[in-house]
C-alpha cells in the first residue's frame, strides 16, 4: 500500500520534477538514496481502535508530512497480526505483555535509542519502575523488564538497560474497579468487593482471559484466600485456586456479564446491570459524559497497570523506517502527549506534554486539584465540571499505588483452557 | 498419405478434449464421439469442483492437519500429536463433566432451544404466507418485513435489546409499572433466555423460507382431497401439511443448527459472556494464537454437526427437496 | 340427489354463471356421466355436490336432506379426483385408510377395512409402496379404494379416466361399472368423453355454458339429440337443413345414403375422403355448407355407391331417420 501511495504520488508531478526525480533516482543508484525527493510516506499503523484517532492524524501530516494509515483491529489480533502477518504494517501499537509474545518471533526489531530524540526522558515510571522515588508493584509483566533488547535483531530480552528498546512506550494507565457510587451507598476499598455476595448478579470483570485472572487474582489476595508470588505469573496451582474462587462466584450468580470491549463495559455500568466492575478510565469518563455517576475508585490494594508503546516490524526499512523514527520522535515531543493526558491517559515523556497543556489542565490531570474550570476532551466535549477532582488523584498517586502489570503467562494455555472451562461452568 | 491417417485418428481419441484437432476427418470423429458424453459433464463440473477444492476441502484439510500440531506460546510445530483432542478431553474420562463436554452440552442445549421455538414459529409463518396470503405482491412485502432483523449490523442491533430487556429496561420498568412484579427480572437479559430470543429474532427466518417453499408445493388438491375424506382442519395440518412440510424444516433446521452451533457473537453479547459456546472457546483459543487447539475444537465441532445433520437427513429425504 | 335451481358465479361481478340455475335429478344407485366440453360447468357441479364449492343460490338435496351447508365428510359422498391427489407421504394402504383414520377408527380395524378395498381394486399387493412407486392405474385404483373405504352413499369422480392409455381405459371402465353394480351406490362421474358417457352411464346429462342441454339415457341422447350442438358433441349424426320447415334435422351417419348428384330430394356433396375401418367405409364429405358431413357404408352399399374421393354424390335419408332439431 505504501509503494502504491508513493506512484501516485509521483503521478501528480511535472515535467521538470520527472526528470529532477530521475536524476535523483539515478544519482541514488550511485550514492546514498536522497530520501525526500520522493513525496510523502504512508506508515501502515496497526493498533487498537481506541488509539486511532483522526486528531492524530491530521496533525502528523500537517507537522511531517507524513500519512498516517489506520489500521484498526481488536487487541487479541494485534499481536496474531505481529505474528502472521510482519509484512502488512510498518508500525504498530501494541501493549508491553503483547511485545513479550511477539519478540521471540523476531518479527519485532529493537529500536535505536541514539535515533530517539527524549528517550532519556521517558518516565521512570516505565524504565525503572519509580514513581517520586517510590518503588512500583513489579508483578506480572513490569514495562522495565522487558524494556531493552541486546540488538536490533534479537529474539530476547535484554536485563540491563542497552541502546535498543522493544518498544518506546507511549502511554500507560492504572487501572482499577468503576462503580456505580449511586447505587452502592457505602465506600468501596478493596479489591475484595469485586467478589462480595452483597452485589450478586451485579458485578463484572473483563472476558480476557490474560486480564480477567488477573483481576480475579486482586479480589481473591484482598479476600486473604491467597498470597500470590506473581499475579502475572501463576503457578497451575495458583491458576487452578483462582478459576475455582471465579467459577464459585459465578455458579452463585455473582456475575451479571462479562465483557469484551470498550462500549460494552461502558453499556453494562450506563443502563445499571452492573454496579461494580473491572474497567477503563476512558470507560469511565464516557459514563460520566452520559451523565451517569460512575467512580474510577482507588483501591488499598492499589492498581493493575499497563503500558503501550510503538513497535516495529523488521520489515520496515529505508524511507519508511526513517519516517517511523520520526514519527515516534514527533508523538513523544508533546502535542500527542498532551493529547493522551487529555483523555485520561498518560504520556511517556511528561515534560513535553506538560507544555503543550494548560496550566488548569494538569493541574487537573496530573497533580490531582480540583478542576479550575470546565474540563474538556480533545474533541471539545465537556469531561469534568470545574470543581471536579480526578478518581485517585495525582499521578504520583496513582501510577505510586500500581500493584501489578498487565501479562501474559508462563502457563497462558494451562489458563486459557482453565478459563474456557470456567465460562462453560 | 493414406497410411498416415490411422496415426492421426489416434492421436485425436487421445486428445479428445480439443476438438480443433487437425484429425477431425471421418474417421477420426467417429471413433472420438464416444469419449465426448463421457468427458464433457466432468468439465462443466469441473470450476465448481476447483472452487470447493480450494476454498472448501483445502483449509478443511488443513485443519485437521493443524489440529494434529504441537505449539509453544511463540511458535507452531509441526507434528503428529494427539496433545491438541488429549487437553480437549482433559477429565472427562476420569468421571464427572469436563469443560469440553459442557460446552458442548450447553451449546447443544441453546441449538436444541433454538430449534424448538424457531421451527414452529417459522412453521406458522410459512404456513401464513402460502396458504393466507393470496397475492404475490403482499407476499414479498411480508417476506421483507422477515428480513428486517438484517438490516442492521449485529453490534447495534444486540447492543438494542439492552434497553428493552435490561434490568432498568422498558419491560422491566413496564412490569413493574403494572405491578406484575416486585423486582426486576434478571433473566431477561445475559441469560439462556436472551441467548435464544436472540437466535429466534435472526434465524427464524432460516426456517421460513425452506418451510415455505415445501408449502407452496403442496397440491391443493390433497388438501382438498383430505377434506373429502372427513378431516377437520387440525387434521389436515397433523397429516397432511406437517408430513410434507418436514423436508423445509429439516432444512431449516440444518441452518438454524450449524448456525447456532458455530456462533460465538450472539452467545458472547447476549449470554453476557457466561454461556460457554464452541465457538467462544475456539476464538479464544485463536486469540492466544493456540491455532492447533482450536484446530483441534473446529475439528470435533464440524464432526458433531456432521453427525447432526446426518441424523436428521436420515429422519428426511433432503434430497428429494433439492 | 337433487340440484334445484343451482346457480354458482365465480368473482365478485355478477358475470356469466359457471352453472346456471340447475336442476337435476340422479336415482339412487345409478350411474351418471355429466357430459360436455371444457368449460360447461360439469366440474364446478360435481364440486359443488361433493362440497367443495359452495353454490351461489340454489340448494343441493340428497337422500332427502338439503346438504348445501354441509361440509364434504358430512354429506356422504366421497370424491374421487382428477389426478387422484393420493397423499406422497402415504403408502397405498394408509392411503386407503386415510377417511377412516380422520374418523378416530382404531388401527387395526382401519386397515382390515383399507385392505378389504385394496382388494376390492386388486391392489392388496401393493399396500406397502407409496404413490411415486405406482403406475397412473394403480394410483387411481388406490384413489378409488380411499374414497370408498367410507362406505359414501355416492362417489363422485373427476375425469377418473383421462390419465390413462386407452387400453387401460376400457379396462377401467369395466371395473366402474362393476363396482357401480356390485356396490349399488350412486356414480357421479365427470367426463368430455361422449364414448365414456355411452358406455358407462345409466343417465347422460350434457351440459353447455352452465346449463343442461340434455338429459336421459345413453340411447335416448345419442340417438334422438335435442340439438345441433348434441348431435355435433355425441358425433356419428350430420346436421342437415330440413327440406320441409325452416329448420335443421339430424341423421346418423351409418342411415345417410348415398344416391346418384341430382337425385331428386337429394342433397349435393362432394366426397373429400374414403377410410377403410375394416367393418365397412368411412366417408367424409363437403356439402350443404360443410365439409364435416360423415357416412358410414357397409360392404353391400359400398358395391352399390362406390364412391371416390372428388366424386359429386346425392345424399339422402329415410324420413323415419330424421331428427328434428330445436333451435339452439
Amino acid at each position: 500500500m505504501a509503494d502504491r501511495m508513493v506512484v501516485e504520488a509521483g503521478r501528480g508531478v511535472t515535467r521538470r520534477g520527472a526528470l529532477l526525480g530521475g536524476a535523483a533516482a539515478a544519482a541514488g543508484a550511485l550514492a546514498a538514496p536522497a530520501v525526500h525527493a520522493q513525496g510523502p510516506v504512508t506508515l501502515r499503523f496497526v493498533g487498537t481502535a481506541v488509539n486511532q484517532h483522526q486528531g492524530i492524524k491530521d496533525k502528523v501530516k500537517e507537522d511531517l508530512g507524513v500519512n498516517l494509515e489506520y489500521i484498526a483491529v481488536t487487541s487479541d489480533d494485534v499481536v496474531r497480526r505481529a505474528v502472521t502477518q510482519p509484512n502488512s504494517f510498518d508500525l504498530m501499537d501494541l501493549e508491553f505483555w503483547m511485545a513479550r509474545r511477539v519478540v521471540p518471533t523476531g518479527n519485532l526489531v529493537g529500536l535505536d535509542t541514539k535515533r530517539i530524540k527524549l528517550a532519556d526522558e521517558i518516565t521512570p515510571a516505565l524504565t525503572r519502575g519509580e514513581v517520586g522515588g517510590r518503588k512500583l508493584g513489579s508483578q506480572g509483566l513490569a514495562p522495565w523488564k522487558i524494556l531493552y533488547m541486546e540488538g536490533r535483531e534479537a529474539k530476547g530480552f535484554a536485563a540491563k538497560q542497552t541502546e535498543w528498546m522493544t518498544i518506546i512506550p507511549t502511554v500507560y494507565n492504572a487501572d482499577t474497579l468503576g462503580i456505580r457510587p449511586d447505587r452502592i451507598s457505602r465506600p468501596i476499598e478493596s479489591w475484595a468487593e469485586l467478589l462480595n455476595p452483597e452485589f450478586r448478579g451485579r458485578a463484572s470483570i473483563l472476558n480476557v482471559p490474560a486480564i480477567g485472572i488477573m483481576d480475579a487474582a486482586m479480589a481473591v489476595e484482598a479476600s486473604g484466600r491467597h498470597k500470590y508470588a506473581d499475579k502475572g505469573n501463576m503457578t497451575r496451582q495458583e491458576i487452578d485456586l483462582t478459576m475455582a474462587a471465579l467459577t464459585e462466584a459465578k455458579r452463585a450468580g455473582q456475575f451479571r456479564a462479562f465483557w469484551r470491549d470498550f462500549n460494552e463495559s461502558v453499556n453494562l455500568m450506563a443502563s445499571g446491570e452492573v454496579v461494580i466492575q473491572s474497567m477503563w478510565s476512558p470507560a469511565v469518563t464516557k459514563v460520566r459524559s452520559m451523565g451517569v455517576p460512575c467512580v474510577y475508585q482507588p483501591l488499598k490494594e492499589g492498581y493493575r497497570a499497563w503500558a503501550q508503546g510503538m513497535g516495529v516490524p523488521k520489515t520496515t526499512t529505508g524511507r519508511r523506517l526513517d519516517a517511523a523514527y520520526e514519527f515516534i520522535n514527533w508523538f513523544l515531543s508533546g502535542w500527542a502527549g498532551a493529547f493522551l493526558n487529555r483523555q485520561g491517559y498518560y504520556s511517556a515523556v511528561l515534560s513535553t506534554a506538560q507544555k503543550h497543556m494548560e496550566p488548569y489542565e494538569w493541574a487537573f490531570w496530573m497533580e490531582g486539584k480540583p478542576a479550575e474550570r470546565d474540563i474538556r476532551a480533545p474533541d471539545g466535549t465537556v469531561m469534568e465540571k470545574a470543581g471536579a477532582v480526578r478518581d485517585g488523584g495525582s499521578f504520583e498517586q496513582r501510577m505510586g499505588s500500581v500493584a501489578c502489570w498487565n501479562a501474559v503467562m508462563d502457563e497462558n494455555d494451562y489458563m486459557v483452557r482453565r478459563w474456557n472451562e470456567f465460562i462453560a461452568a | 498419405m493414406s497410411s498416415s491417417r490411422p496415426d492421426a485418428g489416434g492421436a485425436a481419441v487421445l486428445g479428445a478434449a480439443a476438438p480443433s484437432a487437425p484429425a477431425a476427418r471421418a474417421g477420426a470423429r467417429t471413433r472420438r464421439r464416444p469419449s465426448g458424453p463421457g468427458a464433457a459433464p466432468y468439465l462443466q463440473a469441473a470450476p465448481l469442483a476447483l472452487v470447493l477444492l480450494l476454498f472448501l476441502v483445502l483449509p478443511l484439510l488443513v485443519t485437521a492437519a493443524v489440529s494434529l500440531w504441537d505449539y509453544t506460546e511463540f511458535t507452531l510445530v509441526p507434528d503428529a500429536t494427539l496433545r491438541n483432542y488429549r487437553e480437549m478431553f482433559e477429565g472427562c474420562l476420569s468421571g464427572g463433566a469436563c469443560g469440553t463436554l459442557r460446552t458442548y452440552l450447553s451449546t447443544l442445549r441453546l441449538c436444541a432451544l433454538t430449534l424448538a421455538v424457531t421451527l414452529p414459529l417459522g412453521f406458522a409463518v410459512a404456513y401464513f404466507l402460502a396458504f393466507h396470503v393470496r397475492s404475490d405482491g403482499a407476499r414479498t412485502a411480508l417476506f421483507l418485513v422477515c428480513t428486517a432483523p438484517f438490516l442492521t449490523s449485529n453490534v447495534i442491533r444486540m447492543i438494542s435489546w439492552i434497553p428493552l430487556l435490561g434490568r432498568e429496561g422498558v419491560v422491566n420498568r413496564t412490569l413493574l409499572g403494572v405491578g406484575a412484579v416486585e423486582r426486576p427480572l434478571d433473566w431477561l437479559l445475559y441469560s439462556e433466555f436472551a441467548v435464544v430470543l436472540a437466535f429466534v429474532h435472526l434465524y427464524t427466518l432460516f426456517v421460513v423460507v425452506p418451510v415455505f417453499n415445501s408449502l407452496m408445493r403442496i397440491d391443493l388438491r390433497l388438501i382438498e382431497a383430505a377434506r373429502d375424506a372427513g378431516a377437520s382442519s387440525p387434521q389436515i395440518l397433523l397429516h397432511v401439511v406437517l408430513p410434507l412440510a418436514k423436508p423445509g424444516l429439516a432444512i431449516g433446521a440444518i441452518f438454524v443448527g450449524t448456525l447456532v452451533m458455530g456462533d460465538f457473537v450472539t452467545v458472547g453479547v447476549m449470554g453476557g459472556q457466561q454461556i460457554a459456546s464452541v465457538g467462544k472457546a475456539i476464538q479464544t483459543h485463536a486469540a492466544y494464537l493456540q491455532f492447533p487447539a482450536a484446530a483441534a475444537q473446529s475439528v470435533v465441532l464440524l464432526a458433531v454437526v456432521l453427525m447432526m445433520i446426518a441424523a436428521l437427513t436420515r429422519l428426511v429425504d433432503v434430497r428429494r427437496e433439492l | 340427489m337433487e340440484f334445484a335451481a343451482v346457480t354458482k358465479r365465480f368473482g365478485v361481478a355478477a358475470g356469466a354463471a359457471a352453472v346456471d340455475a340447475l336442476d337435476l335429478r340422479i336415482p339412487a344407485g345409478a350411474y351418471c356421466c355429466l357430459l360436455g366440453p371444457s368449460g360447461c360447468g360439469k366440474t364446478t357441479t360435481l364440486r359443488m355436490l361433493a362440497g367443495h364449492e359452495a353454490p351461489t343460490e340454489g340448494d343441493i338435496v340428497l337422500d332427502g336432506a338439503n346438504v348445501t351447508d354441509l361440509p364434504p365428510a358430512r354429506r356422504g359422498t366421497a370424491m374421487m379426483f382428477q389426478s387422484y391427489a393420493l397423499f406422497p407421504h402415504l403408502s397405498a394402504l394408509d392411503n386407503a385408510a386415510f377417511g377412516l383414520r380422520m374418523r378416530g377408527a382404531g388401527k387395526a380395524e382401519r386397515r382390515a377395512r383399507a385392505r378389504e378395498m385394496l382388494a376390492l381394486v386388486h391392489m392388496e399387493a401393493f399396500e406397502n409402496r407409496l404413490p411415486a412407486q405406482l403406475s397412473g392405474g394403480q394410483q387411481q385404483r388406490v384413489a378409488l379404494a380411499r374414497a370408498l373405504v367410507t362406505n359414501p352413499s355416492a362417489l363422485l369422480l373427476d375425469e377418473p379416466l383421462s390419465a390413462l392409455d386407452p387400453f387401460l381405459r376400457g379396462r377401467v371402465r369395466a371395473e366402474l361399472k362393476r363396482l357401480n353394480r356390485e356396490l349399488g351406490i350412486t356414480f357421479v362421474h365427470v367426463t368430455h368423453s361422449q364414448d365414456e358417457a355411452l358406455a358407462l352411464a345409466d343417465l347422460v346429462v350434457l351440459m353447455r355454458a352452465g346449463r343442461i342441454e340434455q338429459q336421459g339415457t345413453p340411447e335416448d341422447v345419442f340417438d334422438r339429440p335435442r340439438t345441433a350442438f348434441a348431435a355435433r358433441f355425441m358425433g356419428g349424426h350430420n346436421v342437415f337443413p330440413d327440406a320441409g320447415g325452416g329448420g335443421r334435422v339430424a341423421v346418423r351417419s351409418d342411415l345417410t345414403r348415398l344416391a346418384p348428384p341430382g337425385s331428386p330430394g337429394a342433397l349435393d356433396a362432394v366426397v373429400r375422403a374414403v377410410e377403410y375401418t375394416g367393418t365397412g367405409f368411412a366417408l367424409t364429405l363437403a356439402g350443404a355448407g360443410t365439409d364435416e358431413l360423415t357416412v358410414l357404408q357397409d360392404e353391400t352399399e359400398r358395391r352399390a355407391h362406390p364412391a371416390a374421393p372428388g366424386d359429386r354424390v346425392g345424399l339422402t335419408w329415410a324420413e323415419a331417420d330424421a331428427r328434428r332439431l330445436a333451435a339452439d
